[in-house]
C-alpha cells in the first residue's frame, strides 16, 4: 500500500507548519486534522482549515485522502478559524437567557418596575397566557436541540456567542418589560384576538417541531448526509411542497402570533427582525439546494410560498 | 462625530493611485458623480459665504444659523446620496459606515437642530457648522479632482490635515447642542411616547440622547485615529512618490 505525504503550510505567509509522512490513503481531512494538533495542539481540529488552494473553500472532513486532486506528496493550505465553541453549547447558552430574563420580569422581580410593583402579578390573563407561550417556545427549543437536531458543524466561531446572546437576551428583556409591566394595555379585540392569536402560535409551534423532526429522519444518526427534504405523513410537512425551509416560515408564524396575542410594539420588531434574518438564511438554502440537487422541486421558494 | 472628512472612506479616492482590481465607475457613473460632487461642493461654498455675509451684516457671529438653515438642511440632506452612491458600487467604499455617517449628520441638522427650536441660537450651532462647512468643501473637492483624475497636493493635505482641528471641533459643537437640547426635550417630552397607550411600547427622546452623547466616547477616538493613520500612509506615500520624480 503506497502511502501519502503530507505537507502542511500557511495559507497566508506559505511557511511550512508540518510535515506529514506515511500518511494511509484512505485518511480523512479529519484524521489529518488531527495529526496536525499533535505538531500544533494550540489548534484543535475544530479550528483548523484545511484546502487545496490558498484562497479555496475548506475541504470537508470526510473527504479521504486518495479522492482528492493531489499526488502522493499532498501540499494542503491552513487557515486558523479562531477560537471555537460547539453549536449546542451556544444554542443552549442563548436559549437559556430569555427563558430566565422573561421570567424576571413576570414575576416583577425588584428592580425592573417601581418598588411598588415587586413581586406583584399582573390582572391580565392574556399576560400570563403570554408567559407560558414564550416559556413553553424556549423549553422546546432547549430541548430540540438538546435530542432532535443534528448539526452539520460541530462548531462556531467563538465570538458569535456574545452577538448572539447579545440579540436573543436583548430582544427577550424589551420585550418582556413591556408585557409584564404594571401598564400593559391588554389587546383591544379583547378575548377574539387572544384566541386567534394563540391557535396561530400553537399551529406553528407544532409545525415547526414537525419540520425539525422531519429534517432529523432525513438524516442517519453521526453522519452530515444531505438529501432533499420531502413531505412525509405528517401535515404540517406539505408546506415542504411550497418552500424549502418552513421551519422558518412556522417560526415567523409563531411570532406573528405572539405578536397578535400581546399587540406590542417590540415583539413585532423581534418578529420583523427575525424574518428578514431567516429570509436570508432561507434564500442562501434554496440557493445552495439548487446547486446541489439536479431534481430539485422547481415549484418551491425559499421561505413564504410563491413569494419570498 | 461626523465633522471630519468621511474618515473611513476609500480614502485614496478614485485617483487611480492604488492598484485596485475593483471595477470602478463607468463614464456615465464618473460623470454623474462629478456633478455630483461639483453640485455639493458649490452648495457648502454657499453656506459658507452665507455665513461670512451675515457675520458681517450682523456684526457678531451669534445666531447666524437662521441665515444659512435652508441650505445646510437641503445639502446636508442630499449628502443622503452617498448612501445610495455604496449600494449601486459606483463608490468603493462601504455602506454601513457612510450610512452611519451621513445618518448621524442627517440626524444632527432635523432631530436636533431643526427640531429644539430653541438651540438654534446657541453658539455650538455655529462651532459644527463651521466645522462641517469647511470639511465638506474640501471633502467634496477632493473627490471632484480625484474622478477628473487631476487632485492637487495642497486639496489632498488638506483633506487629510485639517481634519485634525476640525474633527474635534465639529465633535465639540455637536455634543454641547445636544447637551443644550436637553432641558428643552425633558420639559415638551419631544419625540417621546409613555405607557400606558395600545402599541405597549416607549420611548424616551432626553435618555436617548444621552445615549447618543455617550456613544461619543468609543466612536470618536476611533474614527480619529483611523483618519490619523490614514493621514501617515497617504501623505507619506505622496513624499515617497515626489522624491521618486
Amino acid at each position: 500500500m503506497k502511502h501519502y505525504e503530507v505537507e502542511i503550510l500557511d495559507a497566508r505567509t506559505r511557511d511550512k507548519l508540518c510535515f506529514l509522512d506515511k500518511v494511509e490513503p484512505q485518511a480523512t481531512v479529519a484524521d489529518i486534522k488531527n495529526l496536525f494538533s499533535k505538531a500544533h495542539p494550540q489548534w484543535y481540529p475544530a479550528r483548523q482549515s484545511l484546502r487545496l488552494d490558498p484562497k479555496g473553500r475548506s475541504l470537508k472532513d470526510e473527504d479521504v485522502l486518495q479522492s482528492l486532486p493531489v499526488g502522493t506528496t499532498a501540499t494542503l493550505y491552513f487557515r486558523d478559524l479562531g477560537a471555537q465553541i460547539s453549536w449546542v453549547t451556544v444554542f443552549l447558552t442563548e436559549y437559556a437567557g430569555p427563558l430566565l430574563i422573561y421570567l424576571l420580569f413576570y414575576f416583577r422581580v425588584p428592580f425592573l418596575y417601581g418598588p411598588r410593583y415587586d413581586f406583584t402579578a399582573s390582572r391580565h390573563r392574556v399576560v400570563h397566557l403570554a408567559c407560558c407561550c414564550h416559556s413553553f417556545h424556549y423549553v422546546k427549543r432547549l430541548l430540540e436541540t438538546l435530542f432532535v437536531h443534528r448539526f452539520s458543524h460541530g462548531t462556531m466561531p467563538l465570538r458569535n456567542i456574545f452577538k448572539n446572546c447579545t440579540y436573543y437576551w436583548g430582544f427577550a428583556a424589551w420585550m418582556a418589560y413591556y408585557i409584564n409591566h404594571p401598564l400593559y394595555t391588554p389587546p383591544a379585540y379583547g378575548d377574539d384576538q387572544v384566541k386567534l392569536a394563540l391557535a396561530v402560535f400553537l399551529f406553528c409551534q407544532l409545525g415547526n417541531f414537525s419540520i425539525h423532526v422531519a429534517l432529523r429522519n432525513l438524516r442517519p444518526a453521526g453522519s452530515k448526509t444531505r438529501k432533499i427534504p420531502y413531505p412525509t405523513r405528517n401535515p404540517f410537512t406539505w408546506l415542504f411542497l411550497l418552500v424549502s425551509c418552513p421551519n422558518y416560515t412556522y417560526e415567523v408564524g409563531s411570532w406573528i402570533g405572539f405578536t397578535i396575542m400581546t399587540q406590542c410594539l417590540p415583539v413585532a420588531l423581534f418578529s420583523l427582525v427575525g424574518f428578514v434574518q431567516m429570509a436570508i438564511w432561507a434564500q442562501g438554502k434554496h440557493r445552495s439546494y439548487l446547486r446541489e440537487f439536479r431534481d430539485y422541486p422547481p415549484l418551491r421558494s425559499p421561505i413564504i410560498p410563491f413569494l419570498l | 462625530m461626523a465633522a471630519a472628512g468621511g474618515g473611513s472612506r476609500a480614502d485614496n479616492g478614485y485617483g487611480g493611485q492604488q492598484a485596485r482590481r475593483r471595477k470602478g465607475p463607468g463614464a456615465l457613473a464618473t460623470g454623474y458623480l462629478v456633478i455630483y460632487n461639483v453640485v455639493m461642493t458649490a452648495g457648502w461654498l454657499v453656506i459658507a459665504v452665507g455665513l461670512v455675509r451675515a457675520y458681517l451684516a450682523k456684526g457678531s457671529y451669534h445666531s447666524l444659523y437662521y441665515s444659512i438653515e435652508k441650505p445646510l438642511k437641503f445639502f446636508q440632506t442630499g449628502a443622503l446620496l452617498e448612501i445610495l452612491h455604496c449600494a449601486l458600487g459606483i463608490v468603493p467604499s462601504s455602506v454601513v459606515l457612510t450610512a452611519f455617517q451621513v445618518m448621524s449628520r442627517v440626524f444632527l441638522t432635523w432631530a436636533v437642530t431643526h427640531s429644539v427650536k430653541e438651540v438654534q441660537t446657541e453658539d455650538s450651532v455655529l462651532l459644527f457648522v463651521v466645522a462641517w462647512t469647511i470639511t465638506e468643501i474640501i471633502r467634496y473637492s477632493f473627490y471632484t479632482f480625484s474622478l477628473l483624475n487631476h487632485l492637487p497636493y495642497l486639496i489632498k493635505w488638506a483633506r487629510y490635515t485639517l481634519f485634525i482641528v476640525l474633527y474635534p471641533m465639529g465633535v465639540s459643537g455637536e455634543l454641547l447642542t445636544i447637551y443644550a437640547a436637553l432641558p428643552f426635550v425633558r420639559q415638551s417630552g419631544l419625540y417621546s411616547i409613555s405607557l400606558p397607550n395600545k402599541y405597549n411600547f416607549s420611548f424616551d427622546y432626553y435618555t436617548f440622547l444621552i445615549l447618543v452623547m455617550i456613544s461619543y466616547i468609543p466612536i470618536f477616538p476611533q474614527l480619529y485615529f483611523h483618519m490619523l493613520h490614514q493621514r501617515r500612509k497617504v501623505l507619506s506615500h505622496t513624499e515617497e512618490h515626489k522624491k521618486s520624480e
